[in-house]
C-alpha cells in the first residue's frame, strides 16, 4: 500500500517535472527577436507543415462536407426542414469539425514528422554539434517550427472549412436539390463572424500551440535510440489528440456553453 | 536556389489561400457586410414579458431587417424587461413617435425577434427615445392555460 | 602566460542515475599539444568531453578554460566561449539538410559577417586542407563515413578555433581513412597550433600522434605520462589496457556469479 502510494507520488513528481521542463523550454524557443534569417527558417518550415499538410486536410474537409450534408439532409428533412441545410453545415464545420479535425489530421502527418526530424537530428548529435559551433538549438531549429506551426494550423483551418461547406453545397444543391438560395440565405442569417468563425479561429490557433508543442518537445526530449524515437513520435500522436479534444470540450464549454 | 524560390511561392500561396478563405468565411457564410461605424441609433422599449428574446436577436420591419438587439435587462423600477436595440442609421428621424415593438416568432418553433411598426405621430423617436406601445411575447404556456380556463367556464 | 595549461579539470565528480561515472577526476592539458584520454569503453571519456564544452554540469570539481570557470558562465558567455572550440563528434554529426558547402559555412554565418565571396574562399580553403574540395555540392546522405567525419572536421576547424575536442576519432574506420584521419589530425595541429584532446581507445593510432596521455578507469585517472612512458608502465591495469590484452585486471566477465552454481541451479527463476 505504501509502495503503491511512493510509485503514484513518484509519477506524479515526474509528470510535473516535465511539464515544468516544457514549459521553461516553450518560453526558451518562442521568444525572442527573429533575424532574416530567422524569418528564411520559418519559410521552410511553414513550407513543410503547412504547404504539404494542404492536400489531406482539404480532401478531408471536401469528404466530411459532403458527409454533413447528406446525414444532415435526411434527418432535416423529416421535419420539413431541409432549407437550414446550409446553416447546419456552416455552424457544424466552423464551430467543431474544422478546428478539431484539421488539428488531429495536423498532429498525424505533420507532428509526428516534426518528432522524427527533431529526435534523429538528436540522436545523430546534430543538436550537440549546433550547440558547440555556438548556435543555441532551441532559436535554431525548434523557434522555426514552433511559429510555423502556430500559423499554419489556423490557415489549414480556414482552408477545411471553406472546402467543407463547398463539399455540401454539392450534395445538399447540386445533388439533393435544396434550394441554393436558401442554403446560402439560412447560413448567412444564422453563422456570426466573431461567435462561429472567430471563435472557431481562437480554438485552432489554441489547437495549433499545443500540438506544435507537444511535437517539438517530445522531438526534443526524447531518449536518442530508434527505439526512443518511434515511442516519441506515437506518444506526440496520441498525446496531441488527447490533449486537442479535451480543450475542445473545455473551450466550448467556455464559448458556447453559456458559462460565463 | 531554384528549389527555395518555388518554397517561397508556394508558402506565399498557401498564405494568401487562407487569408482568401477568411474572406469567405466572412463574405459568403456569415454574410458580413461593412458598414461605417456610427452609421446606428440606439432606441429602447420596455416589455412586460419578453419570453425567449436573445440578445444579437433581429429587428425587423416590414419583414426587413434593420437592426439587432445589443442589451437586454431588468427595469428595476417597472419590474419589467428593458430592451436596447441598435438599429440602421438612414432610419433616424424617420419613426414615428406611437411606433410600436412586439416580440414575434419566426414560424412555429424559431427563433424570436423584435418586429417594428410604424404609426401616424408626425412627431419622429430621437437616438435613445423608448418606444411606447409594446406587445409582449407569446408565451405558449400562458395561452394554453387561457384556453383551457376558457373551455371550463363555457 | 602561454606556457600555462589551457584547460585545467579539478576534482571533478560527476554521476548520471546511481552510477558514478567520475570520482575526482583531475587533469591539465597543455597549450598546443595533443592531448589523449584514453581509457576502456563505458568509462565515461564522452561525458568528459561534454563536461569541457559546458554541455553538462558536474556535480564537483571545477573545469577552467584558458582562465574561465566553465560552469559559472553564464549563457551568453558560454556561447562566446564555444567559438573559441570546436569540435569533431563521433558519428560527424553533419547538419544532414545542408550540404557538404553549407555544412562547413555554417560556423562562418552564424558567427561572422564575411562576404559572400569570403566564405566561399574560406570554405574551400577548409575544404581544400580535408581533402574534399570537390565533394562540395554533396549532401550528407552520400558521403562516407570517413568522408564525413573529414567534412566535420573542416567544420570544426572553420572558424579556427584554440581548443579542439576530437570524440573517438577513429573508431569504425577502415584502415586506409584511419590513416587519413591520423595524418589530418597530427598535420592539422602541427600547421595551426592548436590545443587538442583526442578521446580514443584506438591505442596505437592514438600514441602515434599524441604528446600526452591520460588513462581513465573507474572514475579515476589511473595514469598518466608520455606514451613513452606508458608503454613500460609496470601496473598490470596499464599494461593491459596498452597492449590491449583481453583478460586481466580488468575483468572480461560482467560481474556474474559462479558459472558452475549458475548452470546447476536449474530451479531458480531464470
Amino acid at each position: 500500500m505504501i509502495r503503491q502510494l511512493t510509485a503514484l507520488g513518484r509519477r506524479g513528481c515526474e509528470v510535473l517535472e516535465a511539464l515544468g521542463r516544457a514549459g521553461m523550454f516553450l518560453a526558451q524557443s518562442s521568444l525572442g527577436v527573429p533575424s532574416r534569417e530567422g524569418v528564411y527558417l520559418w519559410l521552410r518550415q511553414m513550407h513543410f507543415v503547412g504547404v504539404l499538410s494542404l492536400a489531406i486536410v482539404l480532401v478531408s474537409g471536401l469528404f466530411i462536407g459532403m458527409v454533413l450534408a447528406l446525414q444532415g439532409y435526411t434527418i432535416l428533412v423529416d421535419f420539413g426542414a431541409e432549407q437550414a441545410l446550409g446553416q447546419m453545415v456552416a455552424l457544424s464545420l466552423l464551430r467543431e469539425l474544422s478546428p478539431v479535425v484539421a488539428a488531429l489530421l495536423f498532429a498525424g502527418r505533420a507532428g509526428s514528422a516534426l518528432t522524427a526530424e527533431i529526435g534523429l537530428m538528436k540522436a545523430t548529435e546534430q543538436l550537440t554539434s549546433m550547440e558547440m559551433i555556438g548556435v543555441d538549438p532551441l532559436r535554431r531549429i525548434v523557434a522555426p517550427r514552433l511559429w510555423a506551426g502556430f500559423v499554419a494550423l489556423p490557415l489549414l483551418t480556414i482552408g477545411f472549412s471553406v472546402v467543407g461547406i463547398y463539399g455540401g453545397y454539392l450534395v445538399g444543391v447540386e445533388w439533393l436539390g435544396v434550394f441554393d438560395g436558401s442554403y446560402w440565405g439560412n447560413m448567412q442569417s444564422s453563422v456570426d463572424f466573431i461567435a462561429d468563425v472567430g471563435n472557431g479561429m481562437v480554438k485552432s490557433l489554441v489547437f495549433a500551440l499545443v500540438v506544435t508543442w507537444i511535437a517539438v518537445f517530445q522531438g526534443y526530449d526524447l531518449i536518442p535510440t530508434s527505439e526512443g524515437i518511434s515511442r516519441a513520435t506515437t506518444r506526440t500522436v496520441v498525446y496531441s489528440s488527447l490533449a486537442v479534444l479535451g480543450l475542445d470540450f473545455v473551450l466550448t464549454a467556455v464559448m458556447f456553453g453559456g458559462l460565463s | 536556389m531554384k528549389r527555395s524560390k518555388m518554397m517561397e511561392l508556394g508558402v506565399g500561396l498557401f498564405m494568401l489561400a487562407g487569408i482568401l478563405g477568411l474572406v469567405f468565411l466572412g463574405l459568403r457564410v456569415s454574410g458580413l457586410t461593412f458598414t461605417p461605424p456610427g452609421d446606428t441609433f440606439t432606441l429602447e422599449a420596455n416589455f412586460s414579458n419578453i419570453g425567449g428574446l436573445k440578445p444579437r436577436a433581429r429587428v425587423t420591419m416590414a419583414g426587413v431587417n434593420v437592426g439587432r438587439v445589443s442589451a437586454i435587462e431588468l427595469d428595476t423600477d417597472w419590474y419589467d424587461a428593458r430592451v436596447v436595440m441598435e438599429l440602421d442609421g438612414e432610419l433616424e428621424g424617420r419613426l414615428s413617435r406611437d411606433t410600436t415593438a412586439a416580440i414575434l416568432t419566426s414560424g412555429l418553433l424559431g427563433e424570436q425577434y423584435v418586429g417594428l411598426s410604424v404609426g401616424g405621430d408626425p412627431e419622429t423617436l430621437a437616438d435613445g427615445d423608448s418606444i411606447r406601445d409594446t406587445q409582449s411575447a407569446l408565451v405558449l404556456e400562458e395561452l394554453i392555460q387561457q384556453f383551457v380556463s376558457n373551455m371550463v367556464s363555457d | 602566460m602561454s606556457d600555462s595549461p589551457f584547460v585545467v579539470i579539478d576534482g571533478l565528480h560527476f554521476s548520471r542515475g546511481d552510477k558514478d561515472i567520475f570520482r575526482g577526476v583531475s587533469l591539465t592539458i597543455p597549450r598546443g599539444k595533443i592531448t589523449a584520454i584514453m581509457g576502456p569503453s563505458g568509462t565515461g571519456k564522452t561525458t568528459l568531453l561534454k563536461l569541457i564544452g559546458g554541455q553538462l554540469t558536474p556535480e564537483a570539481g571545477r573545469v577552467c578554460i584558458d582562465g574561465q570557470e566553465v560552469h559559472a558562465l553564464s549563457r551568453k558567455a558560454l556561447f562566446r566561449l564555444r567559438r573559441r572550440m570546436g569540435m569533431l563528434f563521433q558519428s560527424g554529426a553533419l547538419f544532414s539538410d545542408l550540404s557538404v558547402f553549407e555544412n562547413v559555412a555554417f560556423p562562418l554565418r552564424v558567427h561572422t559577417d564575411l562576404p559572400e565571396s569570403m566564405v566561399r574562399d574560406l570554405v574551400l580553403m577548409k575544404l581544400e586542407a580535408v581533402g574534399l574540395r570537390g565533394a562540395r555540392s554533396l549532401m550528407p546522405s552520400e558521403l562516407s563515413g570517413g568522408m564525413t567525419r573529414r567534412v566535420a572536421l573542416a567544420r570544426a576547424l572553420a572558424l579556427d578555433p584554440e581548443l579542439i575536442l576530437y570524440d573517438e576519432p577513429f573508431v569504425g574506420q577502415d584502415p586506409i581513412s584511419m590513416g587519413v584521419l591520423v595524418q589530418l589530425i597530427k598535420r592539422v595541429n602541427e600547421a595551426l597550433g592548436l590545443t587538442a584532446v583526442v578521446v580514443s581507445h584506438d591505442i596505437k593510432e592514438t600514441l602515434s600522434i599524441a604528446d600526452y596521455v591520460y588513462v581513465i578507469a573507474d572514475g579515476q585517472v589511473m595514469a598518466h605520462g608520455t606514451p613513452a612512458t606508458l608503454d613500460v608502465d609496470q601496473d598490470p591495469r596499464v599494461s593491459q589496457f596498452v597492449h590491449g590484452e583481453p583478460d586481466g585486471p580488468v575483468p572480461f566477465h560482467y560481474p556474474a556469479p559462479d558459472f558452475r552454481h549458475d548452470m546447476l541451479d536449474a530451479g531458480g527463476v531464470r
